[in-house]
């Protein structure tokens, strides 16, 4: 179970702003937790919840964990606490009506309520109007929040009817100290962090078969690329769409070559010491000679744009063939 | 935990409780069901979070013994194999037990499931309904409560506090109004004197428990006893209880919708103006609105007729006991209209119109001030 002393260390900021609202009682109806991912925002809703609901009674901010209040809440089974994820895509309609309804009653247990909907950038339209009418009219003792890596794909009127907080990203020296620590070689240390992975996530990787074959299958398109003799295209179809199937492994692997051409245009800049792929200087060293810095540029333009294609449900292999034509040399 | 129980007995009691339970609950938990024993009885509790079930087998009934060997504890077992598991055991005893590690064995003869169970703890905390805030009534006199009243709410979810019926007890009267804005049903009745009486005012009960109540509940003459708290209702028969939660906010004042006076009033026999709407109203269903016209015209004679300009018109008289007044041209929703009329369920009734811009009133001829229906009329050029 989380505890705010271990996240005060995270996020010193907005863990104290939690703590200071509940010590003050000062609860707003609606917050918004936005940040990067793997940054604390799901574990700081979850303690949250539990004080508000935590039926030990004390002065501070901590929640006993041991009620029935605290333990049902870590496992998703509070009656009066709600948890709406993306159902697939994106938060439907149907989700939100749900909510909707949930609100209209009273409590099971209480008149207390909580909700949480996680990833809120992903609510579709409908889905946000719907919601904001309960932004707009909140209920005495009912608490909203919204955990979001992308505050601003959210519609304006959602944003300003909640008390945003923002959970920064973590210390990047910080977090690879930590995963050297956990015995993760250097290399693979530094992908981890630009990455953004967490602690638990990091681990599950290290010894990943997939993930190592992902990293070299990007280093190979990133050569058929930058060659004009080679044939990017025809890598595509017979490695990379094999290697990366669903949409989580897609996104992988287009950060992995996100950080390919970052790297570029470190170099040109002279900034040797912000490469992340430390294993690979050689190589990106003739490769700064292939490619100009404004070319890496509009190559990264391409890729943030192939990432908007997926989320807009462009079809993966389309998305992807147009990519590699753009970035071929 | 352990009990040996009568297989038929404990299938009527999951039967009960599985009416509450949801396919699709995003609480886990809630796809369980609870099972507690204690030296005295075995309950079992179904819940979907709107309406909880709780169904309790005695130890023993009048001479029968339901339940044969118990040591006392919860568990919370997987309701979807449940019933099917006990239906079709080989005899007619069943012997449920649970280890500390919450693994469930169910046996009878020489069959034996082995099931996983959940931790009771993680069951939701149903609030302990204080006994001295309640009353009682009659169960079948409960259900035509409900039948008169239920059909009236709102389906439509803009205004969540219009889903459900009103409870309203003042005085010793119990009065229950829905409303769904066009249309109105109300129904009043006088409490026996009970010893403390309590009064309770904005209690709103969403329609759909009281569809599942009606159902539960068995026609009877016994009674029901109807505690209220801040957030639940409870209806508590002899082994089975019935909660269900409330709708949050204040129920519209109706009071003043219904018109005291009444500038036309017309007297006829109930199931013949049913027969003659329904008829009306054939053409008109395609119709969006099902629209009916009624137009008063001499010698007591009612002339109602529907119009929709693609298919046709129908057009028929209707002799009624007497009417009174001025003369009236009215539109209004033959569906509604139908409805008031069955719910009312007398021989003879009266309407009573203000006017065709004007909400009426329908009324049984006697027993006046008891049950009420409001029917908003429709404009048409």
């Amino acid at each position: 179970m989380p505890a705010w002393a271990e996240l005060l260390e995270k996020q010193p900021v907005a863990v104290r702003m939690l703590q200071n609202s509940i010590e003050k009682s000062r609860i707003a109806h609606a917050y918004l937790f936005h940040g990067p991912r793997g940054t604390g925002k799901r574990e700081a809703s979850l303690l949250f919840a539990m004080r508000y609901f935590c039926k030990e009674e004390t002065e501070s901010s901590e929640p006993c964990k041991n009620c029935s209040a605290c333990k049902r809440i870590y496992s998703g089974n509070h009656p009066d606490v709600h948890f709406i994820q993306p159902d697939g895509q994106s938060i439907k309609k149907e989700q939100i009506e749900f909510l909707q309804k949930e609100f209209t009653y009273t409590g099971l247990e209480s008149n207390q309520k909580v909700y949480i909907i996680e990833e809120a950038d992903k609510m579709t339209g409908n889905a946000s109007n719907r919601l904001l009418k309960f932004l707009e009219e909140p209920n005495q003792q009912t608490v909203a929040i919204l955990l979001t890596e992308n505050s601003s794909a959210m519609i304006n009127t959602i944003l300003s009817r909640c008390q945003r907080i923002q959970f920064h990203s973590l210390n990047e020296q910080e977090q690879y100290n930590r995963l050297l620590q956990e015995g993760i070689p250097d290399s693979t240390a530094h992908i981890f962090t630009a990455l953004q992975l967490d602690l638990g996530q990091a681990m599950e990787w290290k010894d990943d078969p997939w993930f190592a074959e992902a990293r070299k299958i990007v280093l190979q398109l990133v050569d058929k690329v930058l060659d004009s003799k080679e044939e990017g295209y025809l890598f595509l179809h017979q490695v990379w769409l094999r290697q990366f199937e669903g949409r989580d492994q897609i996104e992988l692997g287009l950060e992995l070559l996100l950080i390919w051409y970052k790297d570029i245009i470190s170099y040109h800049l002279d900034r040797k010491d912000r490469v992340i792929l430390i294993d690979q200087l050689d190589r990106l060293e003739t490769y700064m000679y292939r490619l100009s810095i404004q070319e890496a540029k509009a190559s990264i333009y391409e890729i943030l744009q192939t990432k908007r294609r997926l989320a807009s449900n462009v079809h993966n292999t389309l998305a992807m063939e147009h990519l590699v034509l753009q970035l071929q040399r | 935990m352990k009990i040996i129980i009568e297989r038929d007995q404990l299938m009527q009691s999951i039967q009960n409780v599985m009416k509450a339970i949801s396919p699709k609950t995003t609480i886990p938990i809630l796809s369980g069901i609870k099972i507690e024993a204690t030296q005295e009885e075995v309950k079992l509790t179904g819940s979907d979070s709107d309406i909880t079930i709780e169904s309790i087998i005695p130890k023993e009934e009048e001479g029968i013994v339901y339940i044969h060997d118990v040591n006392p504890g919860k568990v919370v077992v997987q309701a979807k194999f449940l019933p099917d598991i006990i239906r079709k055991l080989p005899e007619s005893e069943v012997e449920i037990s649970s280890d500390d590690d919450l693994n469930l064995t169910i046996r009878s003869g020489k069959a034996e499931f082995k099931l996983n169970g959940q931790d009771p703890e993680e069951y939701p905390q149903l609030p302990v309904l204080q006994t001295e805030n309640h009353f009682d009534l009659q169960i079948d006199l409960l259900k035509t409560l409900i039948r008169q009243t239920n059909f009236a709410v709102s389906t439509s979810e803009t205004r969540p506090i219009l889903t459900g019926v009103n409870f309203k007890l003042e005085n010793n009267n119990l009065e229950l109004v829905a409303t769904d804005s066009h249309r109105l049903a109300s129904r009043k009745i006088e409490m026996d004197k009970q010893e403390d009486s309590i009064s309770f005012n904005n209690i709103v009960i969403p329609g759909k428990s009281l569809t599942e109540l009606n159902k539960i509940l068995d026609d009877g003459q016994e009674t029901v006893q109807v505690s209220v708290s801040d957030n639940q209702i409870l209806f508590k028969t002899k082994y089975v209880y019935f909660l269900s939660r409330l709708l949050d906010g204040n129920y519209p004042d109706t009071s003043r919708l219904i018109p005291d006076q009444s500038k036309t009033e017309v007297k006829v026999n109930a199931k013949e103006l049913i027969q003659t709407i329904d008829r009306a109203s054939l053409l008109a269903k395609d119709n969006r609105n099902n629209i009916v016209k009624l137009v008063t015209q001499e010698n007591d004679v009612l002339e109602i007729t529907s119009n929709s300009p693609e298919i046709g018109t129908a057009e028929e008289l209707l002799q009624t006991k007497s009417i009174t007044g001025e003369e009236l041209k009215i539109s209004f929703n033959a569906k509604y209209m139908i409805d008031a009329l069955r719910a009312i369920d007398a021989e003879e009734i009266k309407i009573q119109f203000t006017g065709a811009m004007r909400p009426f009133i329908i009324q049984p001829v006697e027993e006046e001030q008891h049950i009420l229906q409001l029917i908003t009329p429709v404009r048409t050029y």
